[in-house]
């Protein structure tokens, strides 16, 4: 009879735990404070997290870079990445664009612009070259000044 | 009297010797201000570009280049802007794209035309187009008239933020439209927002 009891108690829980079970999909990212807490992130946990985070010194991850040339013949770099940090990041970047020479193609658009990367999110920015004669870049990036 | 002049004297001399730094204008890490300075406008003519640009509205199917002017950009803010610290970058950076040219022969600003155009013609007209070698001078109907006209405004909203701190937030707003059917073809707004202490002025 108790081992009856227990077997039924397991397939019940797994019933249960089976109905419970989360719908993921990575394109769509729900945040701390939206979607629920778990064991492991909850609000006892959170500022241990926060505080290791820190710690470590987490950051942004470069996930993917997309060079592409749109339909005027312009060169369009889509960077995409991840802040591995428990904090919004907020950074700079810059870019030069450069012709079949390697020289620098001069440009007013060629100036600090800044980003701001969501904590534990995925984020992409897109620009454009200005001009036809671009062929290759170099990014920079720095922390946004306060 | 020694006393008095030397109470004079050494302030005079510690004015003279204040630092001025000149700005690095490439990486400049210098603290915000409530007003707009040449980042601010530096980020809005480089969103503004960039979404002229990657929106295809330039790129004529026969690879020639438009023919643009720069009508009105009015100064809807607080401070005294001349709006050329925006439109200049963008006029600079369409030109070396290689799908526009501007025109200086209209414009909504004086700064953006050239008187030159026209004195010329006044000059073919009056006695002293006579010492002008005749083929040089420029003859009717030779003006071309801009397909595309570049128009918008610059806003400022001031907000109490809290006891102690004021949020500023600025609008600019661009548009480009067609002359000869008046339709928009292109828009952009880039917005700049900044919070800080209610003592600081943004005007």
């Amino acid at each position: 009879m108790k081992k009856c009891l227990l077997l039924s108690f397991f397939v019940i829980s797994a019933v249960l735990l089976n109905g419970c079970k989360e719908y993921d999909d990575k394109r769509v990212n729900l945040d701390t404070g939206v979607k629920s807490d778990t064991l492991a992130n909850n609000a006892l946990t959170r500022p241990v997290y926060g505080a290791f985070s820190l710690l470590i010194g987490e950051g942004i991850d470069l996930k993917d870079v997309k060079v592409f040339t749109n339909d005027a013949g312009f060169m369009e770099v889509q960077v995409t990445g991840y802040n591995r940090a428990v904090y919004t990041k907020r950074f700079d970047y810059k870019v030069e664009w450069l012709d079949k020479n390697g020289v620098v193609v001069d440009s007013k658009a060629s100036t600090w612009r800044p980003v701001s990367a969501k904590s534990r999110n995925t984020f992409s920015f897109k620009t454009i070259a200005p001009s036809k004669d671009v062929v290759n870049f170099r990014m920079n990036t720095r922390k946004t000044p306060e | 009297m020694k006393k008095l002049a030397i109470l004079f004297v050494i302030p005079l001399f510690m004015v003279g010797c204040e630092e001025v730094q000149k700005i690095d204008t490439t990486n400049d890490t210098g603290k915000q201000v409530m007003s707009l300075d040449y980042r601010d406008f530096d980020q809005a003519a480089s969103q503004m570009i960039q979404s002229l640009l990657s929106s295809g509205t330039l790129a004529k199917k026969d690879g020639s280049r438009y023919v643009v002017a720069t009508s009105k950009v009015t100064n809807d803010t607080m401070q005294r802007i001349d709006t050329d610290l925006l439109t200049a970058k963008i006029e600079q950076d369409l030109m070396k794209s290689g799908q526009v040219v501007m025109t200086s022969a209209v414009g909504g600003k004086e700064s953006n035309r050239d008187d030159t155009v026209y004195n010329m013609r006044e000059t073919r007209d009056s006695s002293k187009g006579e010492e002008f070698k005749q083929e040089t001078l420029p003859q009717k109907g030779q003006i071309i008239s801009p397909e595309l006209s570049m128009s918008g405004k610059i806003y400022q909203r001031n907000l109490r933020y809290d006891k102690d701190k004021q949020q500023v937030e600025y609008y600019f707003q661009l548009k480009l439209s067609d002359v000869k059917t008046g339709l928009r073809f292109w828009q952009e707004e880039v917005l700049i927002g900044k919070r800080g202490s209610n003592k600081s002025v943004a005007w």
